[in-house]
């Protein structure tokens, strides 16, 4: 049937509104986010793999005439029928169903200039939406790089819409695109394309489109196809993967030492300074003791946490990661999981939520819950700061393959290994009892191996920083303060309580009960309760209290747990955080995937269950 | 292995590209596959198979997919159309 869509020309100028809504789509993987970010000056999640961003999200940009746009950041699609979250998500917004956002008055098709063909499907669809839209073709760099070339003119000729060669990375062709935003881009003459939903024909148009628009495809990659046989060889993969894995987690302990130990002098010193400076009085222990000792000592963590998430964005922007997930596929199945639960479970490394949010790529409901109930399990970064604080008070270094891995790292490498285990052991349960789904074909698409560039290397250790720092700022600062409160009351003869007699002295010791079957005491009961706010914020509790309890100002952090923790203790403890659920912030980002209470708390306690016993055998065979 | 032609994705050895002749899925899997690249009449190489994985990379529509055997068994491919693609990597 030879109906025809006609698009729309008219341009997003002169539409009702004064907010102008542009949305941003196209396939996955595109470098959506990274044109957003460009022209909005926003950080939005970009990684070289598909499926990253999963969410909505709206910037504005200011014109050169002084006009306004909202550009909206999209999940990649596909076509227009949409099957997991992210996807429907994405197709709402574009037809102006979306709850949150008005109808947008344009739409900006970002598609791969190095991959024309497959992508000019995708115009059609979009264009039949009917909103002015511009074709950008990004990737323009990696084009001429790989010695490709296209004659937009001749494009836009045969689609009738607008199209921009352009680069964000690079920048080429913003201007353009700014033209389009204003309106002042000479629309596209009408044509007829073919009837939409309708993919073999749509396959067939585009590729008479790019046939006739002296279409020179770019070079196919020799060094990708290298690499992927090396990569994606049957003993060599897994043996790579495996050796990145100890070097990220032996620089974690060699690398970040100096650094800490600058940040620590620094924290030191100031302390010192104020010390100096404030007269003897409550504010001044406030701030050494609740400020300094205890967000100061979560903050030396930084470094260490810097490190990791180089690595993780070494291994997101060069495309190793999509490879690392076919790899992993054998071992999700195994566990009833598809190997796209695998991308993740692994960005859960960084932290659980993105990690629940990005199960949402999975198309299957079930392997989509099971994924997000167990990714909590995996180890996140807030983990770090106490994994790092008790192993250096606990493990002497030694080496174990030569300079390559010392005890620390195989430890350290041991707990990350004992929380994805749980992970898959769990997912395994699921699946096989409760979460039996059939598996769907499984599709993964492999992104062209890029160097990761400098600059998003930056931006991504200056975002974690800040994410770190704030976290520092608020929930750890605002535990910190409470508890030296609570510590520093009931007042007695005009003096604060030697701070086992305080109120926080009496809640620990009422759950210190609790806490002994693992080894623990009361201080690290408390400990345990302030850190439902957040992992992290026991270090800085554990510093505020060995702060307040010792005269001559805070005690290395390391020392004093020494001293209050057997060998079994600080095991029974490393498990307890392994395993249990001590993240708010989760728990609120479950309820909210899931639509209700019901997992959440099921998982909340499973965890905390999981944990407990661990905890408990730990101390039981370690003494 | 002269004389046999492979009938299935499934049997396309490395280095080998055959057009696609249908997708034998419930309509759902088949437009998601579709709009993946897997059409009928576009081409298709195996770039490599995944040893112990039952997994093998293919070149579809200039995207590199990871298909798992038995759902590149059930896209079927069109008869006398395998050929040995010039550039691929043979192993
Ligand atoms: N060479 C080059 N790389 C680019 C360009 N635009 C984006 N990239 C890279 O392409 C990858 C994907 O970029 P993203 O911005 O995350 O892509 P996206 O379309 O938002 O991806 P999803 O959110 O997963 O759908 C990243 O590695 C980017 O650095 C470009 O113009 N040239
Ligand atoms: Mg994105």
């Amino acid at each position: 049937m030879p109906t025809a869509v006609e698009p729309q020309t008219a341009t997003p100028r002169g539409l009702p509104g004064e907010n102008r809504v542009v949305a941003i789509c196209g396939p996955p993987n595109v470098g959506k986010s990274s044109f957003f970010n460009r022209l909005t000056g926003l950080h939005q999640k970009v990684a070289n793999y598909p499926g990253i961003t999963v969410e909505k999200r709206v910037g504005s940009l200011r014109l050169e005439d002084g006009g306004q746009v909202d550009l909206i950041d999209l999940p990649g699609i596909v076509g227009l029928h949409p099957r997991s979250e992210d996807e429907r998500i994405c197709v709402e917004v574009l037809r102006g169903r979306s709850d949150a956002l008005p109808r947008p008055v344009a739409a900006i098709l970002l598609l791969d200039s190095t991959n024309l063909q497959a992508h000019l499907r995708m115009v059609p669809g979009i264009l039949g939406l009917g909103l002015p839209t511009l074709v950008v073709l990004n990737m323009a760099d990696e084009l001429e790089a790989r010695g490709g070339s296209v004659d937009t003119e001749a494009v836009s000729a045969q689609i009738g819409a607008p199209v921009v060669l352009a680069s964000a990375v690079t920048g080429a062709g913003m201007q353009e695109v700014a033209r389009f935003l204003q309106g002042s881009l000479a629309p596209a003459r009408k044509v007829e394309l073919p009837v939409i939903n309708n993919i073999p024909a749509e396959r067939k148009w585009a590729h008479a489109v790019v046939a006739r628009s002296s279409y020179h495809a770019p070079e196919p990659s020799l060094w990708g196809r290298r690499l992927d046989r090396i990569f994606l060889h049957p003993v060599g993969g897994p043996l790579i993967f495996l050796a990145v894995v100890i070097a990220v987690f032996q620089s974690i302990f060699t690398l970040a030492v100096p650094l800490m130990d600058a940040v620590e002098g620094a924290i030191g010193v100031s302390a010192e300074w104020i010390g100096a400076l404030l007269p003897d009085s409550i504010l001044k222990g406030l701030l050494l003791d609740g400020v300094w000792g205890g967000v100061g000592s979560v903050v030396v963590f930084l470094p260490q946490i810097l490190i990791l998430f180089l690595f993780i964005g070494l291994l997101e922007d060069s495309g190793y990661l999509a490879r690392a997930a076919v790899i992993a596929d054998r071992s999700m199945r195994a566990v009833g999981l598809e190997g796209r639960s695998f991308i993740p479970l692994l960005s859960s490394y960084a932290c659980a939520i993105p990690a629940v949010m990005a199960a949402r790529t999975i198309e299957n409901q079930r392997d989509r819950l099971a994924t997000l109930l167990v990714a909590p399990l995996t180890t996140c970064s807030a983990r770090l700061p106490v994994y790092a604080l008790l192993i250096a008070a606990f493990i002497p270094e030694r080496p174990l393959i030569g300079p390559f891995l010392g005890t620390r790292a195989a430890v350290l490498l041991g707990l990350y290994a004992a929380g994805l285990l749980a992970a898959c052991g769990t997912a395994w349960l699921l699946k096989s009892a409760v979460l039996k789904s059939k598996p769907a074909p499984f599709v993964l698409q492999l992104p062209a191996y890029r160097w990761p560039t400098i600059r998003s290397l930056t931006f991504r250790l200056i975002d974690r920083s800040k994410i770190f720092l704030r976290r520092a700022g608020t929930v750890i600062l605002v535990t910190t303060i409470v508890l030296w409160f609570l510590a520093s009351v009931p007042y007695q003869n005009g003096e604060p309580p030697p701070i086992g007699e305080s109120l926080a002295g009496s809640i620990g010791r009422t759950i210190e009960p609790l806490v002994e079957p693992l080894g623990l005491n009361w201080k690290i009961g408390i400990g345990l309760i302030t850190s439902l706010a957040a992992r992290e914020v026991i270090v800085g509790t554990l510093g505020t209290i060995y702060g307040m309890e010792s005269d001559e100002g805070s005690p290395a952090l390391q020392q004093a747990l020494q001293a209050e923790l057997s060998f079994g203790g600080a095991i029974a403890l490393l498990m307890y955080f392994a395993f249990a659920m001590q993240c708010m912030s989760t728990v609120a980002i479950v309820r909210r995937e899931t639509g209700g209470w019901t997992w959440p708390a099921i998982q909340f306690a499973y965890m905390l269950v999981l944990a407990y016993s661990t905890g408990f055998a730990a101390y039981r065979i370690f003494g | 292995m002269p004389g046999t032609e492979p009938d299935s994705l499934d049997h396309l050895s490395p280095g080998v590209t055959a057009v696609i002749a249908a997708l034998d899925f419930e309509e759902a899997d088949r437009v998601r596959l579709m709009e993946l690249g897997f059409i009928p009449g576009s081409s298709v190489s195996c770039q490599r198979v995944v040893p112990l994985g039952d997994l093998a990379i293919f070149q579809v529509e200039g995207t590199q997919v990871a298909l798992r055997k038995e759902t590149a068994a059930r896209i079927t491919l069109q008869p006398s159309s395998a050929g040995r693609e010039p550039d691929a990597d043979g192993g």
